[in-house]
């Protein structure tokens, strides 16, 4: 493969494991906040009201910046009744061009999220409800984890294909 | 075209790309959007991505990251581990009592996880390889195993139930409750069969040898038993507090987790490796679950903003004349269906909108429909071609266990599932009393 492109992919898979490392504790971000707020509400009778809204952000936060990494561990989940019996050559040759739906999707994502991060920003849009937080972190940070799968959606099919020509990287 | 066309052509072409073998989540969001490209242009291009804002709404989501990492911490930090040691002490001595233990401790794990992946888990490694040393009947083990851990999406804490509940817009807690009359008849119904299985024929179940049944003294049994009862406090803790409305259903869900971990730590078995794999592990299983959502959610806006609830209503109602029964088992029949070659998370959130409002309106309940859908993943679960359990028994099993062997083990306990669902069909106090008794006592 073109050196550009085995570089890309190395850049990638790099960057988005740290990514997905970050993400992954952001579980305990999230329970600390959680559990902060259910013993500040029913020790001491202080409700913390941006405290369910701020896991919801995790949340999101979390398994979009997180999707890449599962993606790279490959835990999302497939229908293999017949991808199982294929040899590893087929499936990448398979995934080669399947993969194209799923960057397809990913693409529709992507714009999607642009505009609607764009919007957030120029009318500085806010969440309805008490706390009334602004929407543009949350939506920046959810378009960049669909950015980020993409970006791995691609190097999965540079390695692919690679692997369909016969010459794998590494 | 019409709508039902479409809709139509959207099943079939999501079948068909998901027998490329691409990911799930990928195969169900490509056709969302591009049918609504194709239907409304460029101007719907925003849709996907709202589609994840609607998974931010969800609030209840949140419980997803947090029953999934309770599960892991209990498998991988040995708690379950004595768990089994517990049944295999108590119930070894009567034939095929190893596999009614198992099935004991299937219900608790079930108890403690939103998922059924945990349950699988501790089945595969900690039971099985006991059970296969013991002698008993691989086929009929394997069995065992799969159908005792679907059993964790219908015992509270579940959270296909939580997605149900958003979905259906009911309490919870009602379907919660719910759950935990059809997992107990299920449980005695697998029980049942595993006791008249090894009376007829003992050789697939010994019992413990006598040597080995010597060893074990009464103050271990004991022992057992208080340790034991650890995880069920953890159960009545959570569930307590959550029933009596000191918490929320996320609060309870935060709390059920650091519960666990406070068990793992008790138990000396809170090291790095445990800490690292749970939190792995908890984010590739949630990472999965919440794209195949967010794509499930994008698909079924399409046929929401073609009118196809409607539609299918008239067709059901008005054009073919079919009773409320029939169109009842009808939709269990295609979540069957569908359920073989389909995650259960992407077909509750694609068809659920299209059916439940079918099924109050027929005069059903809902929270009883809830639970008849449950089932049918449990059964969906196990069945080939597509089947999480399936999955998970192929990857963890031991090396002499066959994928014949898995195929084969599935039928016995697919057919006590049907039983189970029919008997909840024809009695829908087994799900309905436990909350209306809980309202009858507010």
């Amino acid at each position: 493969m073109p050196k550009a492109l085995v570089a890309f992919v190395r850049i990638v898979d790099r960057f988005n494991y740290r990514v997905g490392r970050f993400a992954m504790y952001l579980f305990y971000v999230m329970a600390a906040i959680l559990l902060a707020s259910t013993a500040s509400r029913v020790f001491f009778g202080v409700p913390i009201n941006w405290a369910l809204e701020m896991s919801q952000f995790i949340l999101s936060a979390y398994y979009l910046l997180g999707g890449a990494y599962a993606f790279q561990l490959d835990q999302h989940v497939r229908m293999d009744l017949f991808y199982n019996r294929l040899d590893a050559r087929r499936r990448a040759i398979t995934d080669a061009f399947t993969i194209l739906f799923v960057i397809f999707f990913l693409v529709v994502l992507l714009a999607g999220g642009i505009s609607s991060t764009k919007y957030a920003i120029q009318y500085k849009q806010v969440n309805y409800s008490a706390w009334s937080p602004v929407l543009w972190p949350i939506k920046s940070v959810m378009t960049f984890g669909v950015f980020l799968m993409l970006l791995q959606c691609i190097s999965a099919l540079i390695k692919d294909v690679a692997i369909w020509r016969g010459r794998p990287i590494q | 075209m019409s709508s039902e066309f479409i809709t139509l052509f959207m099943f079939g072409t999501m079948m068909v790309l998901l027998f490329t073998g691409q990911r799930v989540f990928g195969v169900i969001g490509f056709v969302g959007s591009a049918a609504a490209l194709w239907l409304w242009g460029q101007g719907s291009f925003e849709m996907p991505f709202n589609a994840s804002f609607q998974v931010l709404n969800w609030y209840p989501l949140i419980t997803v990251p947090f029953f999934v990492f309770m599960g892991y911490m209990l498998s991988e930090s040995g708690v379950a581990s004595g768990l089994y040691r517990m049944f295999h002490v108590w119930f070894g001595s009567v034939r095929g009592g190893l596999a009614l233990g198992t099935i004991g401790l299937m219900v608790l794990i079930a108890a403690l996880n939103g998922l059924s992946v945990a349950g699988m888990a501790i089945g595969a490694t900690i039971a099985l390889p006991q059970l296969l040393r013991h002698g008993y009947d691989k086929v009929m083990v394997t069995g065992v195993i799969q159908a005792g851990s679907s059993l964790g999406i219908l015992i509270p804490p579940s959270v296909v139930l939580v997605l149900y509940a958003m979905i259906a817009r009911q309490p919870v807690l009602d379907l919660w409750l719910a759950g935990i009359g059809p997992g107990l008849l299920m449980a005695l119904v697998f029980a049942i069969y595993i006791y008249v299985r090894c009376l007829l024929q003992p050789e697939v179940g010994p019992a413990l040898p006598e040597e080995e049944r010597a060893q074990i003294t009464s103050a271990e049994k004991f022992r057992l038993l208080r340790e034991g009862l650890l995880p069920l406090a953890i159960f009545v803790v959570m569930m307590g507090l959550f029933m009596t409305g000191i918490t929320s259903l996320v609060e309870s869900s935060a709390v059920g987790a650091l519960l666990a971990t406070l068990a793992a730590w008790w138990a000396g078995n809170l090291n790095r490796q445990v800490l690292e794999d749970c939190t792995r592990n908890t984010l590739t299983i949630s990472c999965m679950f919440l794209w195949i959502i967010l794509a499930a959610l994008c698909f079924s806006s399409v046929y929401d903003g073609l009118g196809a609830v409607k539609a299918v209503k008239t067709l059901l109602i008005d054009t073919w004349h079919f009773e409320p029964w029939t169109i009842l088992i009808l939709m269990l029949l295609s979540f069957l269906v569908m359920g073989a070659f389909l995650d259960d998370t992407a077909m509750l959130v694609i068809v659920a909108p299209l059916y439940i409002p079918l099924v109050i309106s027929l005069g059903f309940n809902p929270i009883w429909f809830g639970i008849l859908y449950t089932i049918t993943c449990q059964i969906a679960y196990i069945t080939p071609p597509f089947g999480y359990n399936l999955f998970l028994m192929r990857a963890m099993a031991p090396p002499e266990i066959t994928l014949m062997d898995i195929y084969r083990s599935i039928i016995p306990f697919f057919a006590l599932m049907v039983l189970s669902l029919i008997l909840i069909m024809i009695f829908p106090q087994i799900a309905l009393w436990l909350p209306e008794l809980y309202k009858a006592g507010r």
